[in-house]
């Protein structure tokens, strides 16, 4: 089971909001399949490598060719405020 | 204070030269017009995926190398989330579960001898871009730094005041010039620093939390920030309270830190393989090579300089202890043939002159070969001490060459017995009772009349024959 | 004649032998879409001026007798999640509703290179998530067999471009079914490479270590021709594999004499209620290869049973970081109303996302959060290592696995989509293939109650060569007992 607070914190942290009603429902079916993911608890994976890449080829390194670099116009072109060239927020200082 | 201990631990990140950036291969330049030197990749478009610059991590074994690590054998990287608007992936590449490197240490020199700071270690990321806070409140955000490789380097809480601090990060800055992997400014932001900080009470066991203090962008700033801390922290002891464990920012114009944030709020960093870069394998081979391709380290300098140059240690450290006075050195020595002769102007008239303006070595207005040019002239006995030392101030000031002062000024040095005979001849006739007074003792006499020689010939009389031969005439008469 | 009704490769024979240009083909394509767009939507943006303009160009090289690519002037549908520079990439999400990419994805570039019409971008779910297209910003998209019934998903609208021969090839991504299950639920062939034969640059990730591009095509050969076009090294992909490439297939010579196929034994308790008439269609087809000369057997791959929940957990939490870019700063939705740095990143992302997404962005952050990471996400991977080396047992001795693709039938609109539980048992068969990177392909096998319904072939990595081979004589043997 989790907690409306639990899920109100992992919103938190993952930079969303809910309404309250939204947070009820979602803490409902959040827990349904937290009981379903719990089933994975009954594998015994000691001495298991955990999966890092499927592939079984040795990485590789970057080849040194000419900068993709884009032209500023294209850079901004997707932002909502730019300016002198600098993407432009409000001003949210901590 | 005696049964305090102070426990510090430094996190430091250092940006890579390297020529292309991290991940993608727009160049790692500094200065570029804001937003001019980004790609799809270092911007973090939709869809964009990262490829691994091999320089940067042979730049990071290096480093690894230098400071004694273990060399991890496979390369695996992870993903460190966070939001910040300098981040453009909403997480940072980074390493966690795998370091490149592992352990290590560095030696600093203390007064009762040697110190090993030991390492936790070594890891390669990515650097973020950069924000400027206008005036009229907003924002300017400029991505040009953003995917630039970084090593982080986090030592263990092995540091044990803030002069330590400082001759550990002098040292490891040093080291890493010596390495060329990075130019090391702090003003330019390739070295920037965070301080973790705790207290124990050692009798009644008890220890402070920890706080972190977060970008500290100079030497000075780290040595204030943990005085500052170490106050607070045995304060807290003596009040009988703690602190809290928090991440703190210091303030350059007070001289004190400010509380950012507590660390239960801080983030959880959520720490997840990056499946974008397959592991790469490091062979023992490649590891092998790259040591090979180190440069001479400072340890190993300083003991090679005590050995060919016949340097007592102190002479020889000093000169070792940054790698651009250690190759002036060594090259000036080579031209002049005379390593105690070049250390002596090293060590005094160029260190001083440095000291003095606060400056590199590479702002100064001087090559080996200029400096060679005049050793040449006070080898030789064609310019005394005292003039060489003029000729190299003016040296200094206009960039002229020490054959042209010394031509336009006709600097050299009389050793011409016939000519040095004529001027202390006047300066006996001229001065009988300084004469007299000599004879009765007063050594300070001798002095005057050498002063007066001197101001005759401009300073060029050789002063070992004129004083010879000063005295000589005067017991003559 | 209705040249929207042939196979690509028809088509492609026609074009060659100049019976008909490309610009033709493109135009009947395009007033194909007029014609059905407004009730199946299959497409988000269309590009038909541009499409026009290149097919004359293609046109103009095959008349100077210039060498002409594998895709020869096809029209070619792409799922929107995969950049197309100057042209609109929304993810079918309003974060990206006006988004207009600056570069292409590495596909992208190899269909123009090998002479494909982009003709537009097709409908999706919302960042590929979901399985019935239902969660894409802009509109539903309806399955062509039954305008009541949904495409399946992700890729519903590149499945339903194929099915309602609004283009004659066309990409979808597949992260645990996205192709294979539109692919069944709207009759016809879908690809789901290995992971690493196909370049994943500039294809926005849904869960990056199991996306993989892949096609549709109303047979096998289309699926090929098209698949042959994308395949390929690409060294901005650092998962790329070197040894990407699909290897030369004589059709012709194709038999499934001899072929070792394997049925899990697992599958039969991973059953899902209600698929009993899928089973008794599936049964045909085994029968089918049976009857080629291909043996089959019963095998065991004991940590299937954990796949959907390692699935789950593994895709979710790569999900969330993968959408961390989205904070409405450099490009995408960002909240008109914000005071705080804190309200910038909220409000822009709860704007911006749908339901679904969202959903998983949680899960996924839970899954990685302090203090569960161990239990969650490392105790998935390790069970997927688990996973792979079953695979890597079994294809050993065996060539393919056979399955359903998808044990429910294409369903109505608003159905199953309240249940999340059950609808992620609607990926048992599809999502292992992703876990272990393998290649999996969905060929019609019949129909239940008037719906179209699919076989799914599984290979070994790297081994589209056999698997087209069983798909193919599958599919000629199955035409030719009609
Ligand atoms: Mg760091
Ligand atoms: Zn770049």
């Amino acid at each position: 089971m989790i907690s409306k607070e639990e899920v109100k914190n992992i919103a938190e942290i993952a930079k969303l909001k809910f309404g309250e009603d939204e947070l009820e429902a979602f803490t409902e079916k959040f827990s349904l399949v937290l009981d379903f993911v719990h089933n994975i608890n009954k594998v015994d994976t000691e001495g298991i490598e955990p999966c890092y890449g499927i592939s079984e080829e040795n990485g590789f390194f970057k080849e040194l060719e000419e900068e993709q670099t884009l032209d500023r116009e294209e850079v901004l072109k997707n932002t909502t405020e730019s300016e002198y060239g600098y993407f432009k927020i409000l001003k949210v200082v901590e | 204070m005696m049964s305090y201990k102070t426990l510090v631990g430094l996190e430091i990140h250092v940006e890579l030269m390297t020529e292309r950036k991290m991940f993608c291969n727009c160049k790692n330049e500094f200065g570029a017009m804001p937003n001019t030197n980004v790609c799809p990749v270092c911007l973090g478009l939709p869809g964009a995926l990262p490829v691994m610059d091999k320089e940067a991590v042979e730049y990071a074994i290096m480093a690894g190398l230098a400071f004694n690590c273990e060399i991890e054998k496979t390369i695996i990287m992870d993903r460190k989330s966070y939001f910040y608007p300098d981040l453009t992936k909403g997480y940072q590449i980074s390493q966690s579960d795998f370091p490149l490197c592992k352990g290590g240490f560095l030696e600093i020199d203390l007064d009762e001898g040697p110190k090993k700071i030991r390492l936790e270690r070594i890891h390669i990321e990515e650097d973020t871009g950069k924000q400027i806070h206008t005036e009229n409140g907003t924002t300017l955000l400029d991505f040009n730094r953003s995917g630039v490789p970084l090593i982080e380097i986090v030592t263990k809480p092995d540091i044990n005041s803030s002069e330590e601090a400082r001759l550990f990060l002098e040292k490891l800055k040093n080291t890493i010039k010596y390495l060329g992997v990075s130019d090391v400014k702090m003003e330019e932001g390739s070295l920037r620093c965070d301080v973790n900080i705790n207290v124990i009470d050692e009798e009644r066991n008890i220890r402070t939390n920890i706080s972190e203090i977060k970008n500290l962008n100079s030497f000075k700033s780290v040595v204030k920030a943990i005085e500052y801390e170490q106050k607070r922290h045995i304060e807290a002891l003596e009040n009988g309270s703690n602190t809290d464990k928090e991440t703190r920012r210091f303030n350059e114009l007070t001289g004190e830190t400010i509380l950012m944030r507590k660390k239960f709020q801080a983030s959880d960093y959520r720490y997840q393989f990056e499946a974008d870069l397959t592991p790469i394998e490091i062979k023992e081979e490649w590891i092998n090579e790259i040591r090979t391709a180190m440069p001479e380290l400072p340890d190993q300098k300083k003991r090679r300089f005590m050995k060919d140059y016949k340097l007592n240690e102190y002479d020889a450290s000093i000169l070792t202890q940054s790698k651009e006075l250690s190759f002036f050195y060594e090259e000036l020595t080579d031209l002049v043939n005379d390593a105690k002769l070049a250390a002596n102007w090293v060590m005094t008239d160029v260190l001083r002159r440095l000291k003095e303006e606060d400056k590199e070595l590479s702002q100064l207005n001087l090559t080996p070969k200029a400096l060679a040019e005049l050793l040449d002239y006070v080898k030789s006995g064609k310019v005394n001490n005292n003039t060489a030392k003029k000729v190299l101030r003016e040296m200094l000031e206009t960039g002229e060459s020490a054959k042209n002062i010394i031509d336009k000024q006709g600097l050299i040095q009389i050793n011409d017995e016939e000519e040095l005979s004529r001027v202390i001849d006047e300066v006996i006739k001229d001065n009988q009772q300084s004469v007299e007074d000599f004879k009765n003792g007063k050594d300070r006499a001798l002095g005057y009349l050498m002063g007066q020689i001197m101001k005759k010939t401009k300073g060029k009389a050789n002063p070992n024959t004129a004083n010879k031969m000063l005295i000589d005439k005067i017991n003559k008469n | 004649m209705d040249i929207t009704n042939l196979k690509a490769w028809e088509i492609r024979e026609k074009i060659l032998n100049k019976e008909i240009s490309s610009y033709e083909v493109t135009e009947q394509f395009l007033e194909k879409i007029d014609e059905v767009e407004d009730e199946i939507n299959a497409f988000i943006t269309i590009d038909a001026d541009r499409a026009l303009d290149e097919a004359k160009k293609v046109d103009e090289k095959i008349a100077q007798g210039i060498e002409i690519g594998i895709l020869a002037g096809l029209p070619v549908a792409v799922k929107d999640n995969i950049m197309t520079k100057n042209l609109r990439t929304t993810c079918a999400s309003k974060m990206l509703e006006k988004y207009i990419p600056p570069y292409n994805a590495t596909v992208v570039e190899k269909i123009k290179k090998e002479d494909g019409i982009i003709i537009g971008k097709t409908n999706m779910d919302e960042f590929a998530m979901g399985g019935s297209t239902e969660t894409s910003y802009f509109g539903i998209t309806r399955n062509p067999r039954n305008k009541s019934i949904v495409p399946g998903g992700s890729s519903g609208g590149s499945a339903a471009a194929i099915a309602a021969n609004e283009a004659a090839l066309s990409l979808g991504t597949d992260t645990g079914g996205s192709i294979r299950q539109p692919a069944s639920y709207c009759g016809v062939v879908g690809i789901k490479p290995t992971y690493g034969l196909v370049s994943r640059f500039g294809v926005v990730p849904m869960s990056n270590s199991l996306d993989q591009v892949g096609v549709f095509g109303k047979d096998v050969k289309d699926a090929y021709l098209a698949l042959k076009s994308i395949a390929g090294f690409d060294p901005h992909d650092a998962t790329s594999s070197k040894r990407a490439k699909l290897e030369e297939l004589n059709f012709d010579e194709v038999s499934l004499k001899g072929l070792k196929i394997a049925l899990p034994k697992e599958y039969d308790e991973l059953r899902v209620k209600g698929d009993e008439k899928i089973r008794v269609v599936f049964e045909n087809s085994i029968r089918v290869f049976e009857r080629n000369g291909a043996k089959i057997e019963y095998v065991s791959l004991p940590y299937l049973k954990y796949a959907l929940e390692t699935y789950y957990l593994i895709s979710t939490a790569e999900v969330s970081t993968n959408l961390s870019r989205f904070d409405g700063i450099r490009y995408g939705h960002r909240a008109f109303e914000y005071k705080t740095l804190d309200e910038l990143y909220i409000n822009s992302r709860t704007e911006g996302f749908g339901e679904e997404t969202k959903r998983r962005i949680m899960m996924g952050t839970y899954a990685l959060s302090q203090g569960y990471k161990d239990e969650h996400y490392k105790k998935a991977l390790k069970i997927r290592t688990l996973i792979k080396n079953d695979y890597d047992r079994i294809f050993k001795d065996y060539d393919v696995i056979l399955s359903i693709t998808s044990p429910i039938l294409p369903f109505p609109f608003d159905s199953v989509i309240n249940s999340p539980v059950d609808m992620y048992k609607a990926d048992t068969y599809t999502v292992p293939v992703n876990l272990a990177g393998l290649c999996a392909i969905s060929v019609p096998m019949g129909e239940v109650d008037s719906l179209p319904v699919g076989l799914q072939i599984t290979a070994n990595r790297f081994n589209e060569k056999t698997l087209f081979t069983a798909a193919y004589g599958y599919e000629r043997s199955a035409n030719d007992e009609l």
